[in-house]
């Protein structure tokens, strides 16, 4: 009797998925979430947890260490397979599942669509080691190791360190103690974040004491790219007649997939899957009266929510004032505030806009804001919302700062999409 | 009072506790489906547990300066715990412990989850599994007093420590009636105790899951499963502490604690859903301004009472 081969074709029916999104692949996001979500395979949010990587995007070569790393950390057995375009995640998904069976069953399935890129490693007692194969240790924010700091007054070799690795530096701290700093990238693949960003923090505890914003990875063939939520605005910019309909339902879509990030960094993921199963029907073209009574419930929920708005009050205030200077529009300025005020924006702009989901009206991109704020091809919104980060994070402790960016929640797509690009270079 | 000590409450003592926890994943999993739009049934409650073979066969982790001896440890601490504080938990009219320390022994268990899962969080040497196990220790500053003046509310009400005589005491009046705060406050440091729901912050979203972001494989799932065995435990814990045990018309006793457990596991299952988690560094404030002095004037209430009578 097989019972390895059983055992791995039982727990192959239910594969923990490390969804890898790539700036330009938000469309391939969207449809693998409402992929997996349809078939219970959760989603892991470190490559310990998983055991299928999909990589959800185009081609990003600045992407591909981090990709690599993301991989080598997964434990055996494991998969992992691309989807460039929407259309391929069922046939990766699928292609995944087959390469995680017994050998057997990997037989017998077809084999990997080829620009599915199927890839199995690690069979049963192939086992890696890692230890002193790792000068840069960590998953790019995928639960970094103990990053290494400005080692001070250490000097290298003298002493051998654990696994190889240079001791945390030290450095004053806001209170004045000295305490170990530790050296965190955020992104550019973390789950629930912007695809693509990455934010480099200097922690000591969990408090965060410097910020840099790294320039977003950029695809090599820019047509690769497409700005997936601005989409109706940049298709009416270059003349094409689209109905507003269209474009509100993408934005209030959009605030959706924010509200959903947020809510799962807030530790609800009740209320975020209910967001993203809207936002799923609202792309799919669902009737208003199909959504609007569970938009309307789940709005009331979320912002009548008096635990949310006592976790997220005073965090990451952004005045109107502030936010005008800062060449921030859209909600993040009309909110005018902390987190609290933002995603209740988000939920007053869903409300608004649900009247008119099926208004047949050209859309006006002077008139209609996108998901992010006035859209203009030469300063995209979500760049003047990038460019705010550091100086609100800084001092935070790392919960809230989570919190902060997925309140602001910048669309990385914008700074690289093919329309964007075209148009600056005029 | 409760019959302690047959030789094989020793053994149905922990399959009861995993078949609770099991029960209270699969309840969890229906309530998944139902919210992300897909059909409710069996075959979708039973799905989690495709995770226990595939534990089995997954590749244990190894990490460049990785603590191993104290993360095992850690790891493995949480479940323990768990099953050994059910020692003291009489079901129906049985239990495998008496002692007259009873309450103590419960509290004990709970503790060393502070100890298995701060290991746990330091042994991968880690950033965002390192966060996690101190944010669970700021987490136990704000849960554990008032749960232990919760715990000390019963036991003042009863006079003993002892599991059987608490029960026993609530002859007519349970104490969750005249003691709800801390019926509320044991019922919310249930929830700490199990990192779960509100109380998720060292597993936290936000930090690619904190204490369980680095263990995969047989360690993941002891971790995991020491989550809902600790919900069930104190669940069933709950029964003879503020619900009067096994007493009730009609049935058995037995029938009456299953009943009683059920209905406090459904409840936890559905509060932990219903609340984003909690960070300690707000909840801290709440819990010394506010849970304290409360739990401690509902900790005088049975004391008094039992002075003047």
């Amino acid at each position: 009797m097989d019972l390895t081969g059983l055992t791995l074709r039982v727990a192959a029916a239910r594969p923990h998925v490390l969804l890898a999104a790539v700036p330009g692949g938000t469309a391939v996001r969207l449809a693998a979430e409402r992929l997996l979500r349809a078939r219970d395979w959760p989603r892991a949010s470190t490559p310990a947890q998983a055991d299928l990587l999909l990589v959800a995007g185009p081609d990003l070569p600045e992407l591909r260490t981090p990709l690599e790393r993301l991989w080598r950390d997964m434990p055996a057995p494991r998969a992992r397979v691309h989807a460039r375009t929407a259309d391929e995640v069922e046939d990766a998904l699928n292609a995944g599942r087959a390469l995680l069976g017994p050998p057997a069953v990997r037989h017998a399935s077809a084999a990997p669509p080829a620009d599915a890129g199927g890839h199995r490693e690690g069979d049963h007692g192939a086992r890696e080691r890692h230890e002193g194969d790792d000068q840069t240790p960590g998953h790019d924010g995928h639960g970094d190791h103990r990053g290494h700091g400005g080692h001070g007054g250490h000097s290298g070799g003298q002493t051998e360190m654990p696994g190889g690795l240079p001791m945390a530096g030290q450095g004053a701290d806001r209170d004045g103690l000295t305490l170990d700093q530790l050296h965190l990238p955020l992104g550019p693949l973390l789950a629930d974040w912007p695809a693509g960003l990455t934010v480099r923090l200097v922690l000591q505890g969990d408090v965060v004491q410097r910020v840099d914003v790294d320039e977003p990875a950029r695809p090599i063939d820019d047509a690769a790219a497409e700005a997936f939520w601005v989409q109706p605005w940049l298709r009416a910019a270059s003349g094409e007649p689209v109905p507003v309909g269209e474009a509100v339902r993408r934005r209030a879509a959009a605030h959706l997939d924010s509200l959903g990030r947020l809510l799962a960094v807030a530790g609800w993921p009740a209320e975020a899957v209910r967001a993203w199963r809207l936002r799923d029907d609202l792309l799919s073209g669902a009737p208003r009266a199909a959504v609007a009574p569970r938009l309307e419930r789940f709005t009331r929920r979320v912002g009548r929510s008096r635990t949310l708005a006592w976790l997220t009050r005073g965090i990451g205030v952004v005045t109107a004032q502030k936010a005008r200077e800062a060449g921030v529009g859209g909600p993040a300025a009309r909110a005018g505030g902390d987190v609290t005020s933002r995603y209740r924006q988000w939920l007053a702009d869903i409300r608004r806009d649900l009247p008119r989901l099926e208004d047949p009206a050209p859309l006006d991109v002077a008139v209609e804001d996108s998901p992010r704020g006035p859209w203009s091809a030469e300063h995209p919104p979500s760049a003047a919302l990038i460019a705010l980060l550091p100086r609100l994070l800084e001092g935070t402790e790392l919960a809230a700062a989570r919190l902060v960016v997925a309140s602001l929640d910048p669309d990385p797509d914008e700074l690289v999409s093919r329309g964007v690009v075209e148009v600056a270079r005029g | 009072m409760v019959e302690a000590g047959a030789w094989w409450t020793l053994l149905a003592a922990p399959g009861l506790l995993v078949v609770l926890a099991a029960l209270a994943v699969a309840g969890n999993a229906v309530l998944d489906a139902r919210d992300a739009g897909r059909l409710v049934g069996v075959a979708g409650a039973v799905r989690p547990f495709l995770g226990v073979p595939r534990a089995l066969v997954a590749q244990p982790r190894r990490l460049p300066a990785q603590d191993r001896l104290l993360w095992r440890t850690g790891v493995v601490t949480v479940p323990v715990a768990a099953v050994l504080s059910t020692l003291v938990v009489p079901f129906g009219g049985r239990v495998v412990a008496d002692p007259s320390v009873g309450v103590v022994w419960f509290n004990a268990m709970e503790v060393l989850t502070w100890a298995g899962l701060w290991l746990a969080g330091w042994g991968p040497d880690a950033a965002f599994s390192l966060i996690g196990g101190y944010r669970f220790l700021a987490q136990g500053l704000a849960y554990e007093l008032p749960l232990m003046f919760a715990l000390i509310s019963a036991a003042t009400g009863a006079e003993s420590l002892r599991v059987g005589d608490i029960a026993a005491a609530q002859d007519g009046l349970w104490y969750a009636v005249w003691m709800p705060l801390a019926f509320a406050a044991y019922l919310a440091g249930v929830l700490a105790f199990s990192f779960l729901g509100p109380f998720a912050y060292p597993a936290g979203r936000d930090l690619a899951g904190g204490v369980l972001g680095e263990v995969s494989g047989a360690d993941r799932l002891l971790l995991q499963a020491g989550r809902w065995l600790w919900l069930a435990s104190g669940a069933a814990m709950a029964v003879p502490l503020f619900l009067g045990g096994g007493a009730g018309p009609g049935l058995p006793s037995w029938a009456w604690s299953l009943v009683k457990t059920l209905l406090v596991l459904g409840l936890l299952v559905w509060v932990a859903r219903r609340l984003p988690v909690v960070r300690a560094d707000r909840y801290v404030e709440f819990a010394w301004v506010v849970l304290i002095p409360l739990t401690i004037v509902q900790a005088l209430v049975p004391a008094l009472v039992n002075l003047h009578r």
